[in-house]
């Protein structure tokens, strides 16, 4: 796209020639590609009939904001080139669940989703308000074009705002062609004329928006239009092509390039781009290897756009900020502060000169690459789906079963996702006595899920009597990390021999005590032939879970040489939450033992105990 | 048929390391995505990959497809049960 590279990003031209405008002028019988999927092609000539249709429609109903919600990337195009000509602004919801579509809707005059979507819509109770942008009711006599203004609001970007005010960012057509013209003078140069645009990434966000929408349409590169997400079907697809590119994400990258499956594409893939986390080395080198070059990582935000670039086989763990953008790190703490062309003025978190200051630390090097040095806040990223950790915390704590919540992200099954530490309300206790800690869980993820994309609901819970302080009060990731540590439930049941077939809900370790906080299940094997009518926990188990205990608190299994002062108080039922305590006592090398809940004591005695091997 | 949704329940729990589920929690109808088990995107692509490793049987991104293949532990065996390599 030679054009391109000749227009400065950040040159006055005039809107009609630049690519976006421009695409629209001229032939509604134009067949080159615009985009494809497996059904076949778009053109050009369609999309200036399309891009007319809706328009005028959207004049109708009244220009002002417009939920847009699609999964088909052609239909994004349509849909955003319309609102522009109309003067309308796009607005994207931050994930399609049926209280966030509600709440965005609010402010809106009309939606914009496709089949795909449609059901979200009927969900929040909303789908009478929508038009498929590629079937738009009786478009009738078309409106004359208007010029596009590059200088207006076209899309907005919504942070989810379950608690209080989403923030808002919102871009003009500028910043968004402004920039892809950049990335087109920077990283188009493999990309020779042809080369079709494959992606995995959603549209939905910043990233994907400009690289498998904005930017082809700019380059005049036809992109996949639909998104296919399993190696088998996307491999062979651009195995067919003379020349492909692949947009894709972390957690698709990592997945397509296992056992070599980008290897068919050698020579054909000209560049892969990886955005919205952070691609792990490995990876990284596996798709060198199999590719000839490392992906082109891309670093960067909603409010900023595209910040630096990576290619980890040229530069290392450095990574080069793009042209354009400046970059400083003017405070104690660390963080970027980004002054860069493509962020609109008027953001939140932006002084009105085009300086932004994001919650990423930096170490910057002499020649102004820089290092990632992790979050000053506690936004973390999780698939390619952003999430603020007090926000979801917030709306926990909102729940009854919850007096304080605490999130951290953790690696599970490959991929870094929620965890939640809760510590319950009386009731809360009484749930989870009631429904076991998986009924527990599933009532709160409910309760998250009508506001948060399903990707970020907490994958595993623990249930604390308070949350883990250190000294100064602060909660510390160490110490809610260390709650994971050991698996609790029937995942570690089955991984420890010596089990105690009970739920360990936490543990806490004092000077002289241990606690544990359990839960009798009612699948416990003890149980067996122990009253089917009552059943009841025989006391030698309980003694079991407490030389159990006594050996998590020692790091050692010791060996039972004596009991003193045993009491079995009164039956133990399955379903109770207890708490087990350890202490030890004054006498010799005995430990005392307490089986609780509250005032109601359950077993209660002293365990001599001879320490056998570690 | 039951031995293989049980080795399937069993590698739902494993290559998406869940917590607090045992297989016989999961009923072989219930749904497991979104309602149900809760399953996400991620977990499904992660899914499919233990499924092709496993029995060697491709799973393709037709949505139609997919939502029955992967309604249900049942739905799942049945696929596997016809596609299987080995």
């Amino acid at each position: 796209m030679r054009t391109a590279r000749k227009v400065p990003a950040m040159s006055p031209a005039r809107s009609d020639r630049l690519p976006i405008a421009t695409l629209l002028e001229g032939d509604p019988d134009d067949r080159t590609p615009v985009a494809f999927d497996r059904r076949g092609l778009r053109t050009r000539g369609g999309l200036r009939r399309d891009v007319s249709a809706l328009a005028s429609v959207v004049e109708r109903a009244g220009v002002g904001r417009w939920l847009l919600r699609v999964e088909d990337s052609y239909a994004a195009a349509v849909s955003l080139l319309s609102l522009a000509r109309a003067g309308a602004v796009a607005v994207f919801p931050p994930n399609g669940r049926p209280e966030t579509l509600r709440r965005v809707a609010q402010g809106c005059v009309g939606a914009l989703w496709d089949a795909a979507c449609r059901s979200d819509a009927e969900a929040a109770g909303i789908a009478h308000l929508g038009i498929d942008p590629l079937d738009p009711p009786d478009p009738g006599p078309p409106t004359t074009p208007a010029r596009i203004d590059r200088e207006r609001p076209l899309v907005e970007f919504r942070t989810s705002g379950t608690t209080g005010a989403g923030r808002v960012v919102s871009k003009a057509l500028r910043h968004l062609e402004d920039e892809v013209l950049a990335l087109e003078a920077k990283l188009g140069g493999p990309l020779r004329e042809g080369t079709r645009i494959f992606a995995t990434a959603s549209h939905q966000h910043i990233y994907g928006l400009l690289f498998r929408v904005f930017w082809p349409l700019a380059a005049r590169r036809a992109f996949q239009s639909e998104t296919l997400l399993h190696a088998s079907e996307l491999i062979p697809r651009m195995a067919e092509c003379e020349a492909a590119a692949l947009v894709t994400t972390p957690v698709h990258l990592k997945r397509m390039a296992a056992s070599d499956g980008l290897r068919p594409l050698r020579g054909i893939c000209r560049a892969v781009f990886s955005s919205g986390g952070p691609l792990d080395a490995e990876t990284a080198k596996s798709v060198a290897q199999q590719l000839g070059a490392a992906p082109v990582e891309v670093f960067g935000s909603t409010e900023t756009g595209g910040i630096a670039v990576r290619r980890r086989d040229a530069d290392g763990e450095f990574w080069v900020p793009l042209p354009g953008v400046a970059i400083r790190c003017p405070g104690d703490d660390g963080r970027l502060e980004v002054t860069s062309p493509y962020v609109s003025v008027g953001e939140s978190l932006d002084d009105g000169r085009g300086r932004t200051l994001l919650g990423d630390r930096v170490a910057i090097g002499a020649d102004g690459s820089f290092l990632l040095r992790g979050r000053a806040d506690r936004v973390v990223k999780v698939g390619e789906k952003r999430l603020a950790l007090p926000e979801m915390e917030r709306l926990l704590e909102l729940h009854p079963y919850v007096a304080e919540a605490a999130l951290l992200v953790r690696e599970q099954a490959g991929e870094g996702r929620v965890h939640a530490v809760v510590a319950p309300t009386p009731g809360g206790w009484e749930a989870l006595r009631r429904e076991g800690r998986r009924g527990f869980g599933a009532e709160l993820t409910r309760h998250l899920s009508g506001s948060f994309d399903l990707v970020l609901l907490p994958r595993a819970w623990r249930s604390v009597q308070a949350l883990p302080r250190d000294a100064q009060d602060k909660l510390t990731v160490a110490a809610l990390d260390a709650l994971f540590v050991e698996p609790a439930g029937a995942a570690g049941e089955a991984s420890r021999p010596d089990a105690p077939g009970l739920r360990i809900l936490d543990e806490t370790r004092e000077e002289d005590a241990f606690e544990r906080r359990i839960e009798v299940t009612d699948r416990l094997p003890q149980l067996e032939g122990h009253f089917d009518g009552f059943p009841v926990v025989a006391g030698v188990v309980q003694l079991g879970w407490a030389v159990d205990a006594a050996a998590a608190w020692r790091g050692r299994r010791p060996r039972l040489a004596g009991l003193e002062a045993l009491k079995f108080s009164q039956p133990l039922r399955p379903g109770r939450t207890l708490t087990l305590r350890i202490e030890r006592a004054r006498e010799g090398r005995s430990l005392r033992f307490r089986l609780h809940d509250g005032e109601d004591v359950f077993a209660s005695g002293r365990l001599l105990l001879e320490e056998g091997d570690p | 048929m039951e031995s293989l949704e049980q080795e399937i329940k069993e590698l739902i729990i494993t290559a998406l390391a869940l917590e607090d589920v045992t297989p016989t929690d999961i009923e072989p109808e219930a749904a497991l995505f979104v309602e149900g088990l809760g399953l996400d995107s991620i977990d499904a692509l992660e899914l499919a990959m233990a499924l092709e490793e496993r029995y060697g049987v491709q799973i393709g991104d037709d949505p139609e497809l997919n939502q029955r293949i992967f309604a249900s532990v049942r739905n799942l065996a049945d696929y596997v049960n016809e596609h299987r390599a080995h």
